[in-house]
C-alpha cells in the first residue's frame, strides 16, 4: 500500500482523471471530495463488500431453494 | 420443471450449454448488456433473464459469459409495492433511459439453502434495466433508506403452521 500525507485542501491523482481531495478532518472522521469520470464507480468498501456478498449469495441460489410467490393479504 | 429463455425456440436462437438448468436456448436480440457487470462479478457483460416459472415473482439472470453464473432476481413490487427508490443522478441517463421513460426495476434475491421462507431482496443496489436498448446495471442507492436483507416473507410467528397448511392443501 502506498501512504502519504495530506493537509486539508490537498488532493492526490490517481492516474490522470481521478482525483481525491481532503475536505475536513474532524476528530476520527476524514471527509473526502472525489473528483473521477462517470464510468467511474465509487462506494464505500463496507457497502461495496455487503453487496458483494448477497451477490455471490443470489448467484448461489439452487433452483429446489425457490420461494412462492407472496402469501395471498 | 424450468422454461428457458425463449420457449419457443427461434430459427436464430443459440444454445448455451453448462448451465445450472442444463442446456438452455436463447435468441441474441434478448440479451442485455451490463458493460459494469454486477459488484464483484465484473467480468460478466451479457445476460438473458430466464423465467422461475410460470407467475412466479422470481426469475434468473444468467451470465452469457459465465454459464455457471445465475443470479436470482425477484420483482420487487409483488413483495414491496411501496419500493420506490430515489436513483442517484445520472444512473438513468447513463443507461440510455430519458426522463420519464419506463424502465425495469428488480432486487438480487438471497435464499438460506433449505430455507425458502427466509429469503431476503437487496432493495439498496437494485438491478435497472433499459428494456428497449437492452442495457441494463446495478445501481448502489445513496444513503440508507433501503436494507440489503429484506425478508421477502413476513417472519411467521409459527413456522410450522405453513407446513401443516401446505401438508393438508
Amino acid at each position: 500500500m502506498l501512504v502519504l500525507t495530506r493537509k486539508l485542501q490537498q488532493s492526490i491523482m490517481i492516474g490522470e482523471e481521478i482525483e481525491i481531495v481532503v475536505l475536513e478532518v474532524r476528530g476520527e472522521g476524514v471527509r473526502l471530495g472525489i473528483r473521477a469520470p462517470k464510468n467511474v464507480t465509487v462506494h464505500r468498501k463496507e457497502v461495496f463488500d455487503l453487496i458483494r456478498d448477497e451477490n455471490a449469495g443470489a448467484a448461489s441460489v439452487s433452483p429446489e431453494d425457490l420461494p412462492p410467490g407472496p402469501d395471498p393479504s | 420443471m424450468i422454461s428457458t429463455a425463449n420457449p419457443v425456440v427461434p430459427t436464430n436462437a443459440i444454445q448455451l450449454e453448462g448451465t445450472r438448468f442444463g442446456a438452455i436456448a436463447f435468441d441474441p436480440a434478448d440479451a442485455v448488456e451490463f458493460s459494469e457487470g454486477l459488484i464483484g462479478f465484473e467480468t460478466s457483460k451479457r445476460f438473458v433473464t430466464i423465467s422461475a416459472g410460470e407467475g412466479s415473482p422470481f426469475r434468473w439472470l444468467q451470465s452469457l459469459d459465465d454459464p455457471t453464473l445465475a443470479f436470482l432476481l425477484a420483482d420487487p413490487d409483488v413483495f414491496l409495492p411501496t419500493y420506490a427508490p430515489e436513483l442517484p443522478n445520472g444512473a438513468l441517463a447513463g443507461l440510455g433511459i430519458a426522463p420519464g421513460s419506463p424502465y425495469l426495476l428488480f432486487t438480487t434475491a438471497n435464499v438460506p439453502p433449505g430455507r425458502p421462507r427466509e429469503a431476503t431482496l437487496n432493495l439498496a443496489a437494485p438491478i435497472v434495466v433499459n428494456p428497449y436498448a437492452r442495457r441494463g446495471a446495478q445501481i448502489v442507492l445513496d444513503g440508507d433508506a433501503y436494507t440489503i436483507r429484506h425478508r421477502a416473507f413476513p417472519q411467521a410467528s409459527e413456522p410450522e403452521k405453513g407446513e401443516r397448511a401446505r401438508r393438508a392443501a
